[in-house]
């Protein structure tokens, strides 16, 4: 083939470009540490990384959530310790008062402690999370029981109002106690009957028969009061067990996070010491291939002729 | 031995050819660097030989230089330009891809899955309290900035149909231009070969422009014999044609011209108004099979071989009305889903009874609240102001004018409703009225993140996500046209080179050869000097 000045300059120019470009690659993978920069470089890396991406936003969310239900959860928890408490000292008050030794007297200071107990526990009813009423079901910014009557103020539905938290894709947990589950024995929060819920109702009951001086009256309805505190309990054991998986799903939120980071920097990062390699090699390439040019472009038969 | 002084004669007629051999070199070494500039050789033969007629022979009577001749492959331009053609038309498609690509802007931390991840966890702490009036602010914000997301997609994307449109215009006028400079060189270069010779630097002119012209427009050219001339040679016209219609012929020359399109004229119902339609300039229409021109209308105009609502079909590529398209259709499906709780279970892309039976935004109460009815997405009306739900529906109230108000959507129109602006209490989180903490309605709306049943293609992300790996696919499928072309095309280009380069070993070679003879017949004349010297000065002295 004949070869003319022109061919190898031409071509010159067209290699060096050529590791030009190979060499500008792998310095912008340096630079920004992405194997790609636009979807054209690797379509099937591109997609991947979005989907990852979407991924870790949505496990970032999910721990969010999980945090802020356990929060929930735990401040219902300790609401539920001391109505336990209060049931309990309640309990205690009503054996002394049942004991025939207990004078009339006693009985008016002890229903006097249980007027006071009422008046916590309806306070307990109406505990509050950031401003919101834990046991109001749906109705979180309405008190549920009504501070002098115990009476319950609003209707909450104990099957319907479930707050649902997303703790996952199609995963949702139920982060509230119903108002009447709780102070109604299982049932539902009715403000239309005038009555207040069966946990209340026993108090009323109680401090009714001690102002009369009823011992058998107030011992017959420690059965009540058992059949509260057994009604806490299982309250107490279902917040207990839906707080237990709040922490099984935060700690597989925790290793999937980390799973996916990973994924996601396996896909799109750049392999830092292959990368540095890669570009010491065009360099190496490139240095050899200007001196090559500058080698065969400069002299022709002009330089020799004297 | 006839005449005295034949050998001073011969030796002159030496002097010239060596001399017009140096020209020649002359002229190569000046044009080593111009552009299709092809060398050039002196043809050189043995003048006409004295026949003597006493039976010694003929005698010789020197050299001369009958032409000059253009070293020139035809064959190779015929293979340049139909390998330029492609080369201009995929380099012109990888432009505006890669343009499209920037657009997109992904994947990256500032990208359509960033915003929509950030849309999606503002209603996720919205879940959480729904009565708080910041977080309401927030997502108000974070959908205002989903909507903003595709106005500026839409805005772009018109924005580069528009720039496409003006390549288009100037790439025609290129084509006409080229075209009326090859008329005139085939003017000049047939004027001056009409005595016989070759207008050797005209043709590579021609040949040039040609090579410009090809990578504009798919084009053939060729000289096409039309009779003989008076003097016995054949009457040769050059031709120059775009899909079988003359472009030049001969003298003449036939322009391309760009009509604006009227609105009953759009290709696409996404186009903008007033694109160019490009035809012959006598009316006839015009088939572009490749070239740049191809290119920039491929990708202009190409929504897949669609046809749209005027019943013209798209070419058939995926250019940026197909994007548009798809970016609309994302808004008005995921509006559909996320106001009505609208989903096409049966993907026919139309309204069917009882596929509206979602619960969408529309469906829920919001913050205080005990009225339904408020979508969270409109659009721009006049004066791009954002329209209020009622405004956007204009009193649709079936299921299939409902549906249908969202053909009225597109990415460069989409809007948070006004409602929804003025007061973020409206934002709708609750299926009952006024139940603070009641979220079913918001719940429900998340949920549409992970419904496969939205698109064709999937959840909402999918669909993107798909829309985002076809546009790598094709604008990395151009890009590995252009790279192939360009090596075909830098082939040949080498092979014309190689034939019809100027080397300057080879010239300076033949410099010396010719400085050499000239020398010789220089010595020749100061041989026969001294010859007559003897003659003449000496013998009668």
């Amino acid at each position: 083939m004949r070869i003319t000045n022109n061919m190898l300059i031409n071509n010159m120019v067209n290699y060096i470009g050529n590791n030009l470009t190979r060499m500008d690659k792998y310095q912008s993978q340096l630079a920004t540490g992405k194997k790609i920069q636009v979807p054209s470089d690797d379509p099937v890396v591109a997609a991947r990384a979005l989907k990852l991406r979407t991924n870790v936003a949505e496990i970032d969310q999910y721990q969010k959530n999980v945090n802020d239900a356990t929060s929930w959860l735990d401040t219902t928890e300790n609401t539920l310790s001391s109505i336990g408490d209060v049931l309990q000292s309640v309990r205690e008050l009503t054996v002394q008062a049942s004991s025939d030794s207990t004078t009339t007297d006693d009985k008016t200071k002890i229903s006097a402690e249980i007027q006071q107990l009422r008046t916590q526990m309806i306070s307990l009813g109406n505990t509050t999370y950031a401003g919101r009423y834990i046991f109001s079901g749906y109705k979180t910014d309405q008190k549920l029981l009504d501070e002098t009557t115990g009476d319950f103020a609003i209707d909450v539905d104990t099957s319907e109002e479930n707050i649902l938290y997303e703790i996952g894709i199609g995963d949702d947990i139920n982060i509230n106690v119903a108002g009447g589950d709780l102070f109604n024995d299982g049932g539902d929060a009715d403000s239309t009957t005038g009555t207040p819920g069966t946990l209340i109702s026993d108090f009323d009951a109680l401090i009714t028969a001690l102002n009369a001086g009823d011992s058998t009256a107030a011992s017959d309805l420690l059965d009540n009061l058992d059949n509260d505190i057994n009604n806490v309990l299982r309250i107490r054991a279902d917040v207990g067990a839906r707080t237990n998986r709040l922490e099984l799903t935060g700690n597989r939120l925790d290793s999937d996070n980390t799973n996916f980071t990973k994924l996601m920097s396996d896909n799109e990062d750049v392999d830092m010491a292959e990368t540095i390699m890669n570009l010491q090699n065009e360099e190496n390439v490139y240095k050899a291939s200007l001196s090559g040019g500058a080698k065969i472009i400069q002299p022709s038969l002009v330089d020799f002729l004297t | 031995m006839g005449e005295s002084f034949f050998g001073l004669n011969v030796a002159v007629r030496g002097l010239f050819t060596a001399q017009r051999n140096l020209d020649t070199v002359n002229h190569n070494l000046n044009n080593v660097n111009t552009p299709g500039y092809s060398r050039q050789q002196s043809v050189q033969a043995a003048s006409r030989p004295m026949a003597l007629y006493d039976g010694t022979g003929m005698v010789g009577t020197g050299a001369d230089v009958t032409g000059v001749k253009r070293v020139h492959d035809e064959y190779l331009d015929f293979k340049y330009w139909s390998e330029n053609s492609p080369y201009g038309e995929w380099d012109a498609k990888q432009e505006v891809m890669s343009e499209i690509e920037t657009a997109f802007n992904e994947p990256s931390d500032s990208g359509f899955t960033t915003i929509m991840s950030d849309f999606y966890s503002s209603m996720q702490e919205l879940a959480k309290d729904p009565g708080s009036e910041s977080v309401r602010a927030l997502v108000k914000q974070k959908g205002i900035t989903l909507t903003k997301y595709f106005n500026s997609m839409g805005t772009h994307l018109e924005n580069l149909q528009q720039d496409t449109n003006y390549k288009i215009m100037t790439k025609v006028n290129e084509v006409n231009s080229y075209a009326t400079q090859i008329q005139q060189l085939n003017r000049e270069i047939y004027v001056s070969e009409l005595d016989g010779n070759t207008a050797n630097d005209l043709r590579d002119s021609r040949t040039l422009l040609v090579d410009k012209l090809s990578k504009l427009v798919n084009v053939e050219a060729s000289e096409v014999v039309y009779g003989t001339k008076p003097d016995g040679s054949e009457d040769k016209h050059f031709v120059v044609t775009i899909s079988g219609k003359a472009l030049v012929d001969h003298f003449n020359v036939s322009k391309l011209a760009l009509d604006q399109r009227s609105s009953d004229e759009k290709v696409n119902d996404e186009d903008i108004g007033n694109l160019y339609n490009v035809r012959w300039e006598d009316g006839n229409s015009l088939t572009i099979k490749g070239g740049e021109l191809k290119g920039y209308l491929d990708v202009r105009d190409g929504n897949e071989g669609e046809t749209g609502s005027n019943g013209i079909a798209s070419p058939d590529y995926k250019g940026i009305p197909f994007y548009q398209e798809k970016l609309n259709e994302f808004v008005r499906t995921f509006a559909r889903a996320f106001n009505e709780g609208y989903i096409d279970t049966d993907g026919d892309k139309s309204y069917d009874a009882g596929e509206d039976s979602g619960t969408g935004h529309a469906d829920g109460y919001g913050h205080d609240s005990s009225v339904t009815g408020t979508r969270f997405f409109t659009m721009m009306g006049t004066g791009d102001q954002e329209m209020s739900s009622t405004d956007f529906l204009g009193g649709a109230s079936t299921g299939t004018d409902i549906y249908g108000a969202y053909d009225k959507l597109t990415a460069k129109n989409f809007s948070v409703s006004s409602d929804v602006i003025d007061d973020p209490n409206l934002i709708a989180t609750s299926d009952t009225a006024l139940e603070d903490g009641n979220i079913n309605t918001l719940n429900s709306l998340l949920d549409f993140r992970q419904n496969a049943d939205m698109f064709s293609e999937g959840a909402p992300e999918d669909f993107m996500k798909s829309l985002i790996a076809t546009m790598g696919i094709d604008s990395q499928q151009a890009q590995n046209y252009v790279a192939n072309e360009e090596v075909i095309v830098n082939q040949i280009t080498n092979r014309r080179t190689s034939d019809s380069g100027v080397s300057i070993d080879e010239e300076m070679t033949n410099l010396v050869k010719f400085q050499q003879a000239y020398n010789a017949s220089a010595k020749m004349i100061q041989t026969m000097g001294e010859v007559y010297d003897i003659l003449i000065n000496q013998l009668f002295a």
